[in-house]
């Protein structure tokens, strides 16, 4: 019967149709998957088997002592204090300043808001590369930076890292959406009530926003950690963050050549926690990226 | 062509694991070239079906046979129906022409003919000068024209219509389904309609088919259904304003309400006991001498005659209707019937099939 | 209503981050500017010597270094980015339309995304190392001679611009996808599924139904993760520092634009201040115009 035929060739087409998308689906996952597991493999190998060729798939040896010789080497824990501190108080002031922000032009009422909101909006879309040299000099001037013999204020490379970046427009704008969400009600409810305006922030607004703060809170940890080129510049040796130490401190003066079991190692270190972070706050962040896509 | 589906069942499982029965071993065979309603209250497992016959959802036990084909493994893709969604469904970013050449394109056919194609259905339809729009330029009523075209033009075997008056106001509706009744006789396509309303259902249908629970109750012309129900759902389901449905007993060979006896048939000598009795709107006549008396609240004029909200202890409502021509003197408050007996069904307590 | 309240208080919420947001934001957008305009501006001394010319652009565009880190910018950002924005639509569309192992899948598509840049391009480094590289080792399967894709000076002749080019547009293309992926993934859900059973009931073959329903019905979200993709990709420099290192002298041949902005805070020059300045401010001229294109693009956007 016609229609028999149709059926086999339909479920033929079906499944070869379902084959191609999971080897798609396969191959791209491994693909990006690959620099991963080569990271960690390598970061267990020894220092001989580095040097092979071509290179083993899986190490002989698993040489876990890599790690300890590379948080010896360049100094990772003192970088990773560093990025703790840096990350820390930028992610905690900037949170507070965000909300306070958002709350402001989102809910209370004041000459000017329309303004500031707009001239906030228009600067998002400048990139900070225009800032950089003028918040370098700045930061020069206040004695911030460790030109070679120590700054003139004591952890002064501190303050450099975290105050020029804290303000994250793009987080506040991300808030005051949120907020804006709450209705009036609530808000003239309170009012009723005899609320102060600093009352209602924390006991209606922050608790209805805390997913987006999460959120927020997670991307500012992530950006502070992945910062390089502003620490680069203006901390030195003691201050630097655990992406400055990575590059350089890996070279063998014997041989010239890097020592990347040891590079891997610190790699693996690095990267972590931030894996440790999404695989708690996956949905926290999948969220605020999409959000941010959608939005527009 | 002939569709019939023999003991279609559809099993929904939420995420809990729940079941949920939609469609129960339906059979049905939907004869050629009708114009047929399939016709239920919300839930009764008709979009379901309709769904199921358009291959958009899978059976989970029965066969669909198109003529003597068995189409039930067959994808939406091969069957050869047109669907006209309820919503529509018209490619928002495509212009009407594009709409409705869609699905001639994906079958192949000749851009020269496609384009004909096309061209003479929106005039059948009556939407030629809209060809050039974009579906958010049309109003509601132009944008199911355009579905039904879409749907039409690739010539079906068959034409299915989910709920199509729903979406219109009331003016555009007795419009509308003139014109699906219209469009179905020119093109003589077997035709399938889902709907809740059976004023809508009775209007053009050639047959109906009454769903509930997912199971067929009644199948047959409107009239014919609604003259002789097969239970007490389909009684209560068909009619505007609702059949009026009272407590009774049979005793012997009579029918009584409360104490008037109000039929007598020997039919009736099969069922004795309590029953439920219901009674049409237009089955009351006016009589000095009635047989039941019913007082009412009020006096509804509709025009051409007049209803009466009604109420009486053994109704089953707390009030029911009651329909006579405006020519009949009504006395305040009360007045006394006899009863229609072709317009008064008897039905078993416990089944609800009809006994009388 | 409730305003005649004294809006003072409302400053208070917003009178530190204001202030920080000046001194490190708005004032050095300006400051920056004049310092471009003046090539006379003495870094060492933060004093501006108020001759405003146009000399500190026409240096730089006369400037060997600073046109090429201009034309490798270029190339990155528009060949990288169309490729990734397929790449990512096809796997979210191939991701959108299975349903086991769907989570588990986007999970992996999103690891990169929480990743640092210059950590993983250092392990990207390694992979293409010229004596060790797992690639090398795989082309030797093939029977390929080591290719020196991204190493400087080792005895060997350095690894040609292509190689290198080559190296770090796959590395981009590997590391933004996971964005992409996710903001396309939510444009794939927010299509109606109606609109693909009527392409069903219309007999419309898979092919046809991607390019003729889900492409254009996602195509303000395309525009949008192109352009957005676009400005991104104007300010690369991670990526660079993490596969090639940051020694200036070594991969002067790679860097882009923000890698010679950054440059000019080291040299040693007296001008090079106002010589960063001025690059500063054409990327940032640069980036304007794309969001000026964005805004119109968004304003002719129908939301279906």
């Amino acid at each position: 019967m016609y229609t028999e035929q149709q059926i086999k060739e339909q479920r033929k087409a079906k499944i070869i149709s379902k084959i191609i998308t999971y080897s798609f689906l396969t191959i791209m996952a491994l693909v990006i998957l690959i620099p991963f597991y080569w990271m960690i493999i390598t970061s267990l190998k020894s220092a001989v088997e580095i040097e092979q060729f071509p290179p083993t798939l899986f190490p002989r040896q698993i040489v876990a002592y890599n790690y300890v010789e590379a948080l010896e080497r360049a100094n990772l824990l003192r970088y990773f204090a560093n990025t703790l501190i840096v990350s820390g108080f930028s992610t905690l002031f900037g949170t507070f300043f965000s909300i306070f922000v958002a709350y402001a032009l989102s809910r209370l009422q004041f000459k000017g808001k329309e303004i500031i909101f707009t001239i906030l909006l228009a600067t998002m879309m400048i990139p900070g590369e225009m800032m950089v040299i003028t918040n370098y000099i700045t930061v020069s001037n206040f004695g911030w930076v460790d030109s070679g013999f120590g700054s003139r204020v004591t952890n002064g490379p501190y303050y450099a890292m975290i105050f020029p970046f804290m303000i994250s427009i793009f987080h506040i704008y991300l808030l005051r959406q949120t907020f804006k969400q709450v209705p009036n009600e609530l808000y003239y409810a309170a009012k009723v009530d005899g609320t102060s305006d600093w009352k209602y922030l924390w006991k209606v607004m922050v608790p209805l926003a805390k997913p987006s703060i999460i959120t927020i809170i997670i991307l500012k940890l992530m950006g502070a950690w992945n910062s390089y080129i502003w620490p680069n510049l203006v901390a030195s040796e003691n201050y630097r963050l655990i992406t400055n130490g990575l590059r350089a401190a890996f070279s063998n003066s014997d041989t010239g050549r890097t020592e990347f079991q040891l590079q891997m190692a610190a790699t693996v270190m690095v990267t972590l926690p931030l894996f440790i972070v999404f695989i708690f706050f996956r949905k926290y962040i999948m969220r605020g990226v999409s959000r941010s896509g959608i939005k527009g | 062509m002939d569709i019939k589906l023999s003991n279609l069942t559809k099993i929904f499982k939420d995420s809990k694991g729940r079941e949920t029965r939609a469609v129960d071993h339906f059979d049905t065979l939907i004869p050629n070239g009708k114009l047929i309603g399939l016709l239920g209250p919300s839930g009764c497992g008709k979009s379901t079906t309709l769904y199921m016959i358009a291959g958009l959802l899978t059976p989970t036990e029965g066969r669909i046979f198109f003529g003597d084909d068995d189409v039930t493994d067959l994808t939406p893709e091969k069957r050869g129906i047109g669907l006209v969604f309820q919503n529509y469904a018209l490619y928002p970013h495509m212009t009407v022409r594009q709409n409705i050449m869609f699905p001639l394109e994906n079958l192949k056919i000749e851009k020269e003919e496609a384009k004909i194609m096309t061209e003479d259905m929106a005039r059948l339809v009556g939407i030629h000068e809209l060809l050039d729009r974009k579906p958010a330029q049309l109003s509601g009523g132009q944008q199911q024209r355009v579905a039904i075209a879409r749907a039409l033009v690739k010539k079906p075997k068959v034409l299915l219509l989910d709920e199509p008056l729903s979406n219109l106001d009331a003016r555009l509706r007795l419009q509308t389904r003139e014109e699906i009744k219209r469009i179905q006789k020119e093109t003589g396509i077997t035709t399938i309609f889902v709907t809740h309303d059976q004023e809508e259902a009775m209007s053009i249908s050639d047959e109906i088919v009454v769903m509930n629970f997912g199971l067929e109750q009644q199948k047959g012309e409107p009239q014919v259904v609604y003259d002789q129900p097969n239970n007490q759902f389909v009684a209560k389901f068909l009619g505007t304003p609702p059949i009026g449905l009272f407590n009774g007993t049979v005793k012997g060979n009579k029918l009584y309400i409360g104490e008037s006896a109000i039929l007598t048939n020997k039919i009736l000598e099969k069922t004795q006991g309590e029953v439920i009795v219901g009674i049409r709107p237009e089955g009351y006549t006016p009589s000095e001498s009635g047989a039941l008396e019913i007082s009412y609240s009020f006096i509804e004029s509709i025009g051409r005659d007049i209803s009466l909200v009604s109420n009486h202890p053994e109704s089953l409502t707390p009030s029911f209707r009651l329909i006579v021509a405006d020519t009949i003197k009504v006395t305040p408050n009360s007045m006394k019937f006899n009863v229609k007996k072709e317009k008064c069904f008897v039905f078993n307590k416990d089944n609800g099939e009809r006994v009388l | 209503m409730l305003e005649k309240k004294k809006d003072y208080h409302a400053w208070l919420y917003l009178l530190i981050p204001l202030a920080l947001l000046s001194l490190f934001t708005f004032f050095p957008l300006f400051k920056t500017i004049l310092i471009s305009f003046d090539n006379g501006y003495n870094k060492w001394q933060d004093a501006f010597s108020f001759a405003f010319s146009l000399d500190s652009y026409k240096a730089i565009f006369n400037y060997p270094p600073f046109l090429r880190t201009l034309w490798n910018t270029v190339l990155i950002v528009f060949i990288s980015v169309p490729l990734s924005t397929i790449v990512a639509l096809l796997i979210a569309v191939a991701l959108n339309s299975i349903k086991p192992l769907q989570k588990i899948f986007q999970s992996i598509f999103f690891l990169p995304y929480v990743t640092n840049t210059i950590a993983i391009g250092m392990v990207f480094a390694v992979l293409f190392n010229l004596h060790t590289g797992l690639i090398n080792g795989v082309l030797q399967l093939f029977g390929v001679e080591k290719l020196n894709w991204i190493n400087s000076n080792d005895g060997f002749f350095m690894g040609s611009y292509f190689r290198r080019m080559f190296v770090l547009q796959l590395y981009l293309l590997w590391h933004t996808l996971a964005f992409k992926i996710l903001v396309f993934i939510g444009g794939l859900q927010n299509i109606s599924k109606q609109y693909y059973d009527a392409a069903k009931v219309d007999s419309a073959p898979k092919t046809r139904v991607f390019t003729k329903i889900t492409v254009p019905l996602l195509s303000p979200l395309i525009a949008f993760i192109l352009i957005t993709s676009f400005i991104g990709a104007f300010k690369t420099y991670d990526a660079v520092i993490g596969i090639f290192g940051a020694d200036w002298n070594k991969t002067a041949d790679i860097q882009t634009i923000v890698g010679f902005v950054y440059q000019q805070l080291k040299t040693d020059s007296v001008d090079s201040y106002s010589k960063g300045a001025a690059a500063a401010v054409v990327l940032f001229v640069i980036i304007l115009a794309f969001t000026a294109i964005n805004l119109y693009v968004s304003k002719k956007r129908v939301h279906y």
